[in-house]
């Protein structure tokens, strides 16, 4: 139950896990997290040779597999001595969360173990915990320092905070809400807070903060997945929205991929640009559209923006 | 096949019984005809339960809390998207009921709210892809498009410990024989790669030193699938086929 009975020691330097979509198809989201961090003093140590997590796919083939992947990055950033690993996206937190909730059993733990060290990596004990990026700047700097770093306040911008499924869910593995540092998993407000830090309005009621993109889904069952994407911009919409923030590279491109059949079957009036929180941020921190890779999102927000006046 | 009895409607017999001269003798104390199944099968919920994903089912006590939140049944308003039922039609093992869901269950989209408020600490969502792999399986539902990508997701990660996102759009469009218009892909393809993140093919990511633990997975994976068939029972000898 590690997982639930609160974060164990802290790091000052947690491990940072990239997963796959940061180094792929997320990179501004890695780039500008990297610019957020060093402008609030923070730093995250890279795990590196790290593999993919395995998402919410593997497990519905193999128990040992889906817990065995992300335990082997836990064991590297134990083997690095630290006991905090901090990852940007919501799946990757979930199933690095899962795989601590896993290996509490001993038998489970016993045969992950086994095949750890069989494939070359070191064994795993549970004794690594796991944290949102957002949960991390929230915790270690908080609205007050992220309001002191704001160099150019996002004046005028009102944002839909959407946080999607995973970030907290389910508690019984991220410890969420019950555990220092942590969001609370049915009323997140850490995304709301940061960004009115930044200087924007945050829409009065976003009922669709933490529903599904379908993500999961985004490729074998489109009509789901472009429901809940049109369901999200639709509510943003609805809310006053002039962008959505999203804190998960899976939310994020799966909005983005699925535009056009939302324009589509909606009408162009429902479509927001939707960017990361981390560009949001470091644009309040000065950098420029272009350095905050706005121009990335296939949703351009990179074209409001320069009309709102951002450099 | 173990063959389950179960009533749904106990009938308090009131035998004898005379009302100011007139005899109401009857079946009283219930609106609803006595009905007896004779299919139902504990296999399911045996088979269920022996799953690591399944393990929590006997904790459900239907109070319904899972299928209230479910993104599918309540946003998605597919109404016969109800993990409570399914749970409990795999709990009783009503399996011809349980196969009416077979173009169902699978499109589930893991947003594990149910898991999150479930407050039996059912792990609803692992035990509803069971129930679902259980009906695809033993035969009664197809290989699911969800099931389909899954295979193809893990074979690309384990391939380089890292995802080739792009090798995994084009395998999985192969599989389902579907083409997105070559201007579409063009579009994604070119933003894409004047932003630096068409990384795939021999230019992809990959873990270094990843061989070995690559070949420890697959060969795990292989013997967790064959663990997954569920043997189908013979039919019995001389049974004439349908009830």
């Amino acid at each position: 139950m590690s997982a639930s009975a609160g974060r164990g020691p802290s790091d000052p330097v947690p491990a940072y896990y990239p997963g796959c979509s940061l180094d792929g198809l997320g990179k501004a989201y890695e780039v500008t997290c990297q610019q957020v961090l060093d402008r609030l003093g923070l730093s995250l140590d890279r795990i590196v040779d790290y593999n993919c997590c395995g998402a919410t796919e593997v497990k519905n083939l193999s128990e040992d597999v889906s817990v065995a992947l992300p335990a082997r990055n836990l064991a590297l950033a134990r083997s690095m001595d630290r006991h905090q690993v901090v990852a940007a996206c919501n799946g990757c937190v979930y199933s690095l969360a899962r795989a601590n909730d896993a290996v509490q059993g001993p038998a489970t733990r016993d045969r992950v173990n086994a095949m750890l060290t069989q494939g070359g990596a070191p064994a795993y004990d549970g004794s690594a915990s796991v944290q949102h990026v957002l949960e991390f700047i929230y915790q270690r700097a908080g609205p007050d320092r992220v309001r002191a770093a704001v160099r150019r306040p996002l004046a005028g911008l009102t944002v839909a905070p959407y946080y999607g499924c995973l970030y907290t869910r389910p508690k019984r593995y991220t410890g969420a809400g019950k555990t220092p540092g942590t969001d609370d998993p049915e009323h997140p407000h850490f995304l709301d807070e940061l960004l009115v830090a930044c200087g924007a309005k945050i829409v009065p009621e976003f009922s669709a903060k933490t529903i599904c993109c379908g993500g999961g889904h985004a490729l074998s069952d489109l009509e789901v997945s472009v429901a809940f994407s049109a369901s999200i911009l639709n509510e943003a919409t609805r809310a006053g929205a002039d962008l959505v923030a999203t804190i998960c590279p899976l939310g994020q491109i799966n909005i983005e991929n699925h535009l056009d059949r939302v324009r589509a079957a909606y009408g162009p009036e429902v479509i927001r640009p939707v960017a990361y929180f981390t560009q949001l941020m470091s644009l309040a921190f000065g950098a420029s559209v272009r350095e905050a890779r706005l121009a990335d999102n296939f949703s351009r927000p990179d074209s409001l923006l320069r009309a709102r006046g951002f450099p | 096949m173990p063959i389950v009895e179960k009533s749904l409607v106990r009938v308090d017999r009131t035998e004898k019984l005379e009302l100011e001269g007139i005899d109401v003798s009857g079946d009283w104390n219930t609106f609803l005809r006595s009905r007896v199944w004779t299919d139902l099968d504990v296999k399911v919920a045996d088979w269920v339960r022996a799953q690591p994903g399944g393990d929590t089912i006997d904790r459900c006590w239907q109070c319904g809390t899972c299928t209230a939140g479910c993104c599918m049944h309540t946003d998605f308003g597919l109404t016969e998207f109800n993990p409570r039922y399914f749970i409990y039609l795999a709990q009783i093992g009503y399996e011809e009921e349980l196969r009416r869901y077979a173009h169902t269950i699978w499109r589930c989209v893991s947003c594990n709210k149910c898991v999150e408020r479930c407050p039996k600490g059912v792990k609803v969502e692992e035990v509803v892809h069971t129930i679902g792999s259980y009906l695809e399986r033993t035969g009664a539902a197809p290989e699911s498009p969800a099931d389909r990508f899954d295979r193809a997701y893990t074979e690309n990660l384990l391939n380089r410990g890292i995802l080739d996102e792009a090798a995994l759009f084009r395998t999985y469009e192969r599989l389902e024989g579907r083409k997105t218009p070559t201007r579409e892909l063009l579009r994604m393809g070119l933003a894409l790669f004047t932003s630096g993140r068409l990384r795939t093919g021999p230019f992809a990511h990959r873990t270094r030193g990843w061989g070995k633990m690559r070949e420890v997975l697959r060969a795990r994976l292989e013997e967790e699938t064959r663990q997954r068939r569920v043997p189908v029972p013979k039919p019995p000898v001389g049974a004439g086929g349908g009830r």
